[in-house]
């Protein structure tokens, strides 16, 4: 698997470099409108869920050279073993790094102090691995395109949902209770109180969603025909 | 006897081809030929030994090891020249090569430069602005530089000028003298095979037409030309691949000691078989069995 790191790492560091300025004037703008630490937290996690999964796990698919790694002696599974570990690493490099930047800037809304508790830290990973939980196995399958077609359809079944909420008719409208429904849950992840009880149960949830995410793309990977 | 590839009853289905139960053995220290008509198979064969495309049924074996239970030992004793030469393309040539380097723990960077001098490759270039000649020179000092006792090469000629194209082919010869090392490559030019092979395994339409030593085949297989009453009755039976003429037949014959015994004294000719020929006339008796079966 070191093997696997390295290349990634090889070709990650340039990458982080050339994204590093776009990052940081997200982070920065973000930080400066937004004052509510929860909401600062899903966005954070949203894009480095987003980001960083996808410069990692598609950069075969995009320089064409899935072929040629899975000819070199390593197993696939040590492939999909070596991306994951990868991708997790970023994701931690991205997060620590969005979390100190905002701690230094002058002018951020939100104070770091209220993000780094371990609820806080516990919803941003629970976020983060339900993203990279459906990137991973999807981009393993189908590739760069496969994700791209999954999140234009994605953003298609939002608006889809969201004429329908407003032109379903009603309160009894189902979509709206769909739509309350996510909110609420949101919410109680969110606002619930940071318990033993309910950080184990979303610490519980998170090493779930990523061994579950895991061993598909494992299985996916190991069918794929290269 | 051990080999260093061993195919038993390979299968590989895709939506509109299916390879059918191939069966092959390359000896080790051996050259052998992947000669067929475009579609036939030849690269679907090379990708499943070495396992990048999974494989329906059957079963690879190499150096007598599991291609999927032994994948890294297998793989790190294999080099490999795949037809889109897919390297990082943005990266030098150097940089290209050191990336592959760390997976192989006989790497040789002292005959990798050597490989590349005498290739006349720019180390400093991008892999993107070498032209398809140059990427492939490139992936052959890779597989050339970590002593690889398996070679796999997919039309590794091809884009290549004839004089590198006759270097290679020597190289590959030399290679294969120290009984250890043996080298599978897919070809459309027959004539390298000539030069080189030992062993000539042909596909068509993912079937196995035939696999045996290229002296065999050369000794075996041959063209007949003859009038057309000929076709009709029992000598019929010797050809394959017929096309008639006004004036006569041409065909291909698996058994030409049989036919030169049966078509004695009946104004046929039998003429000695090109590996060209061979591939042409078994393209073309492929086509004529899909026009009748769609008849």
């Amino acid at each position: 698997m070191l093997k696997i790191l390295r290349l990634e790492y090889l070709f990650t560091r340039k990458q982080i470099l050339i994204v590093l300025p776009m990052f940081s004037a997200y982070f920065a703008y973000m930080a400066s409108q937004i004052d509510s630490p929860r909401v600062f937290i899903i966005a954070t996690s949203l894009m480095v869920g987003l980001s960083m999964p996808l410069t990692i796990l598609a950069r075969e698919d995009k320089f064409k050279t899935a072929s040629l790694v899975c000819s070199l002696p390593v197993r696939r599974s040590t492939v999909v073993l070596g991306k994951f570990a990868a991708t997790w690493i970023t994701i931690g490099i991205g997060l620590g790094y969005a979390l100190l930047f905002t701690a230094v800037l002058p002018f951020a809304k939100v104070a770091v102090s209220e993000i780094l508790s371990a609820k806080t830290l516990l919803i941003s990973l629970f976020l983060v691995s339900l993203v990279f939980a459906v990137i991973l196995p999807f981009t393993l399958r189908f590739g760069l395109t496969g994700i791209i077609i999954l999140l234009v359809a994605c953003q298609l079944l939002g608006i889809v949902v969201l004429l329908l909420t407003h032109f379903g008719g009603g309160a009894r409208n189902p979509m709206r209770g769909l739509l309350r429904a996510i909110v609420g849950g949101l919410k109680t992840l969110l606002y619930h109180e940071p318990t033993a009880g309910f950080l184990l149960a979303l610490l519980a949830a998170v090493v779930a969603l990523i061994a579950l995410s895991f061993l598909v793309g494992l299985a996916l990977y190991g069918r794929r025909d290269l | 006897m051990e080999h260093a590839i061993e195919i038993q009853s390979l299968r590989k289905e895709y939506p509109g081809f299916t390879l059918k139960d191939v069966s092959f053995a390359l000896p080790h220290g051996a050259i052998m030929g992947l000669i067929g008509p475009n579609g036939a198979g030849k690269t679907t064969v090379i990708k499943l030994i070495l396992n990048i495309v999974r494989r329906t049924a059957g079963e690879v074996k190499v150096f007598g090891l599991d291609s999927i239970g032994d994948e890294e030992e297998v793989k790190s004793r294999t080099g490999f020249v795949l037809d889109e030469t897919p390297f990082y393309g943005y990266l030098k040539v150097k940089g290209a090569a050191s990336v592959i380097a760390r997976f192989y723990k006989t790497w040789d960077e002292a005959r990798f430069e050597k490989l590349c001098r005498e290739f006349d490759l720019p180390r400093r270039k991008r892999v993107n602005a070498l032209s398809r000649g140059m990427k492939m020179k490139l992936a052959l000092a890779v597989a050339l530089s970590h002593g690889a006792e398996l070679i796999l090469l997919d039309e590794p000629t091809s884009g290549l000028d004839p004089v590198f194209r006759r270097e290679l082919l020597e190289r590959l010869s030399g290679l294969i003298q120290d009984g250890r090392t043996s080298v599978l490559f897919s070809t459309h030019i027959t004539s390298d095979l000539e030069r080189v092979a030992d062993y000539i395994t042909c596909l068509r339409d993912g079937e196995l037409v035939f696999s045996a030593t290229r002296d065999e085949i050369l000794e075996n297989w041959a063209i007949v030309k003859g009038p057309p009453e000929l076709l009709d009755g029992e000598a019929g039976t010797l050809f394959r691949s017929v096309s008639r003429g006004p004036y006569g037949f041409t065909a291909l014959t698996a058994d030409k000691d049989k036919a030169e015994r049966f078509l004695a004294g009946q104004g046929a000719v039998i003429e000695r078989l090109r590996l060209d020929d061979l591939v042409f006339f078994l393209g073309q008796e492929g086509r004529q069995r899909e026009e009748a079966a769609r008849e």
